[in-house]
């Protein structure tokens, strides 16, 4: 069972995100900022993270960075997640070193596509 | 608007839509109500104004005022639908459904705009309502409220709500920026969101309740997962309440004023404990010897109970210093016939006779005999070493004749078992009771002193001051014997000893139960020397109780006042018919001096009938007292 880091400050958007993708069958830790995600993914043992990118301490670019920038997470696959919608938030993202991008309200179908996409591909 | 508050804006109002979303995409997972279908529909609806509206370049205050207008129909079709759904959401289930929901209600609440935000920019004359609450008018108690949540529209919401209800509001973002908020402002009450980054709600939570300034400040716990561990966690630590998010705006409005009158009573009882503390500190002042007249001053004001005890308690206070001045008075003219007395008392040591111990000789291989210091009718009194504790005694030996009767000499040691406990500084302490080679002993105090007797005898009679003092302090320990069920039975000057500071003490309490049957009428207390203190009853041998001593107190307050008993006559015989027939002269008839309320007192006290005289030692104490 692939095991999903959700990174989000949001009460309500991790209380639903990590209860709708449980439902789908992964197993689905949380943090609730930037620094705490950073620590987390670096511990180990995940497949996939979704960053939220405003995030607080550390925002969501920032963490990425960090993970980037390390070897032992350099390969992990993330997913960046944003409510501003902005033009530019999506090359922000992926130029920070997020595998892919997508927008809240999140339309779950699209993200789990995203999900398996990145989990099923060749490490 | 600058793009980056155009781009905020859209956030904030996207976030809600988002929430609302998902759980009804989830809920829909399980249940294919239409009425969640009209929610997503309704949701994607406001969605869309949003994109349509803002996603404009150059969308200025008149469009976001369009697009708060436009986004009251799909929120309304939202809290329509859900709360259409609420009724029978959870039946036969849990209680999540209904969690869901209510996450849903509340989300769709936080789709309005705050009204700073719009203020802002917008006219002041237009601000912006929530629909489903009215605002207060008055009546809710004002109070500072600290907001302590990571969400900014959860800090929003709750602004404008308390400030609606006439609270002041300051707001944290975080944990450590509100425990510094905290350390620099009063606060009535604090609402503290559970899951935050880095110093979570419980963090903080510990961290007020850690710290004493802070303690009593109540905390509502806030937190959109309603779960019972994390309410648990959150009571544990102290918090007051506990709110689920979306929040219901009675229930939130109910339980903060709850938490502020809750508050305002503990705040109550704090100062009162803290008044409580001030009254115990005077106590401990007058202890001290350092209370000054009207220090419970700002106590004393109050107009309760506790106003009350502080006001009596000053005055008393004022009228216990006064009491010891005069006593202090009186004292001092004491000490003046006691030092005139022991001028002249040498003769009465060398009156003394001998007993029948001699100096240096050893009783119980523990008292060496030092000196006689007086004979009595029961047994001769020696100033002794405790050769054991190594400090000074009186022993007193009893004659053989009151140690014959075996049940007499078993209630006798009752007696001074009774004695024994009687520890005031107006008694001469009884330690033991011994024998010896046959020679049955008391131990007790020594005190160097002379008798009132002595000091009478010498003066021929004393004032008014000296007598009250004597009379007072006899009263006194009494009092205390009474109290602790010991009767004297045989006060007389000879038993009351005055040292040199005035201090008097009373000597044998317990001692005279050995005399009892001695004296009865038949034997008219031959063994024991003159009845002249004995009330009738004692001389009629019967029952014999508190208000036999404050009998015979009255004949010593007499004798100090006048130099002379109520009753003399020639023989014994005579002066007992007296003392059981004859009511007493006043003794203000011997000394002029003597007010006439002492005379009435004194007499008062030699009433023939127990129930006619003052019936307590404490009484005639405070009765002397009130004569000083």
């Amino acid at each position: 069972m692939a095991k999903i880091l959700l990174v989000e400050d949001n009460e309500m958007n991790r209380d639903m995100l990590s209860r709708r993708l449980q439902r789908k069958g992964y197993e689905v830790a949380m943090a609730v900022d930037g620094r705490q995600g950073v620590e987390m993914a670096k511990s180990g043992g995940y497949d996939l993270v979704l960053m939220d990118m405003s995030l607080p301490e550390i925002d969501g670019w920032e963490a990425t960075r960090q993970l980037r920038a390390v070897p032992e997470t350099r390969g992990l696959p993330i997913i960046g997640l944003t409510a501003h919608a902005m033009a530019g938030d999506r090359e922000q993202a992926l130029k920070a070193g997020c595998n892919d991008y997508d927008t809240k309200p999140v339309e779950l179908p699209r993200l789990l596509a995203k999900i398996e996409a990145l989990l099923s591909r060749p490490k | 608007m600058t793009p980056e508050q155009l781009a905020e804006l859209r956030h904030d109002l996207r976030t809600p839509l988002n929430h609302i979303i998902g759980y009804s995409e989830m809920l829909l997972e399980d249940s294919a109500d239409p009425r969640l279908e009209e929610t997503l529909d309704a949701a994607r609806e406001a969605l869309g104004l949003i994109n349509a509206i803002l996603g404009v370049p150059g969308a200025g205050t008149s469009d976001v005022a369009r697009l708060y207008d436009a986004l009251r129909v799909p929120r309304g079709r939202i809290v329509a639908a859900i709360t259409a759904l609420l009724p029978s959401a959870d039946e036969g289930r849990d209680g999540t459904v209904t969690a869901d929901l209510r996450k849903i209600l509340g989300a769709a609440e936080r789709l309005v705009p705050s009204d700073r935000r719009v203020s802002a920019t917008a006219p002041p004359s237009q601000p912006r309502r929530e629909s489903v609450e009215s605002p207060e008018l008055s009546g809710a108690p004002r109070a500072r409220i600290l907001v302590v949540d990571d969400g900014a529209d959860n800090r929003e919401v709750l602004r404008r709500r308390l400030e609606r209800s006439g609270h002041a509001v300051e707001m944290a973002e975080h944990g450590r920026r509100a425990l510094e908020l905290l350390t620099t402002a009063p606060f009535d009450l604090v609402l503290l969101d559970v899951l935050m980054p880095e110093l979570d709600g419980f963090a903080v939570l510990e961290a007020i309740k850690g710290n004493p300034a802070l303690r009593d400040i109540p905390v509502i716990m806030i937190s959109a997962l309603d779960e019972m561990p994390s309410i648990v966690r959150c009571i544990e630590r102290g918090a007051e309440d506990y709110l689920p998010k979306p929040f219901d705006p009675v229930l939130l409005r109910a339980r903060i004023n709850a938490s502020l009158e809750k508050k305002r009573f503990r705040d109550q009882e704090v100062e009162y404990l803290r008044e409580v503390g001030r009254v115990i500190e005077a106590a401990t002042a007058v202890e001290a010897g350092t209370y000054r007249q009207g220090a419970l001053g700002p106590v004393a004001q109050r107009a309760d109970e506790l106003g009350r005890l502080a006001r009596v308690f000053d005055s008393m206070v004022v009228r216990m210093k006064a009491r010891e001045e005069r006593l202090r008075d009186q004292v001092r003219d004491l000490r003046e016939d006691i030092e005139e007395a022991r001028r002249t008392s040498k003769e009465f040591a060398i009156a003394v006779d001998g007993g029948n111990l001699r100096t240096g000789e050893r009783l119980g291989q523990r008292f060496e005999i030092l000196a006689v210091l007086g004979r009595g009718g029961m047994g001769t009194v020696y100033r002794a070493r405790d050769l054991d504790l190594e400090e000074e005694v009186a022993v007193k030996t009893l004659r053989p004749e009151f140690v014959r009767d075996a049940t007499l000499l078993e209630r006798f040691k009752d007696e001074i078992r009774l004695a024994r406990r009687l520890s005031d500084q107006h008694i001469v302490r009884t330690h033991d009771f011994g024998e010896s080679g046959g020679v049955y002993f008391l131990t007790m105090e020594y005190v160097e002193g002379i008798t009132v007797r002595e000091v009478i005898d010498t003066r021929g009679r004393l004032g008014v001051s000296s007598t009250l003092a004597i009379g007072a302090q006899l009263a006194h320990s009494l009092a205390v014997a009474h109290e602790h069920g010991v009767i004297h039975r045989d006060i007389k000057p000879q038993n009351l000893l005055l040292d040199a500071a005035g201090i008097l003490k009373v000597m044998d309490f317990g001692v005279a139960r050995l005399a009892e049957r001695t004296t009865s009428v038949t034997e008219a207390g031959l063994a024991v020397g003159t009845p002249a203190y004995m009330p009738p009853e004692q001389l009629m041998a019967e029952a014999v109780d508190a208000r036999s001593d404050l009998y015979a107190a009255g004949v010593v307050l007499y004798e100090c006042l006048t130099g002379r008993t109520p009753f003399e006559a020639p023989s014994v015989m005579v002066l007992v018919k007296k003392l059981l027939t004859e009511a007493p002269p006043s003794p203000a008839e011997f000394n002029p001096e003597v007010p006439p309320a002492l005379a009435a007192l004194v007499l008062r006290l030699l009433a023939k009938e127990p129930d006619d005289r003052i019936q307590t030692a404490r009484e005639l104490e405070q009765q002397l007292e009130s004569l000083g």
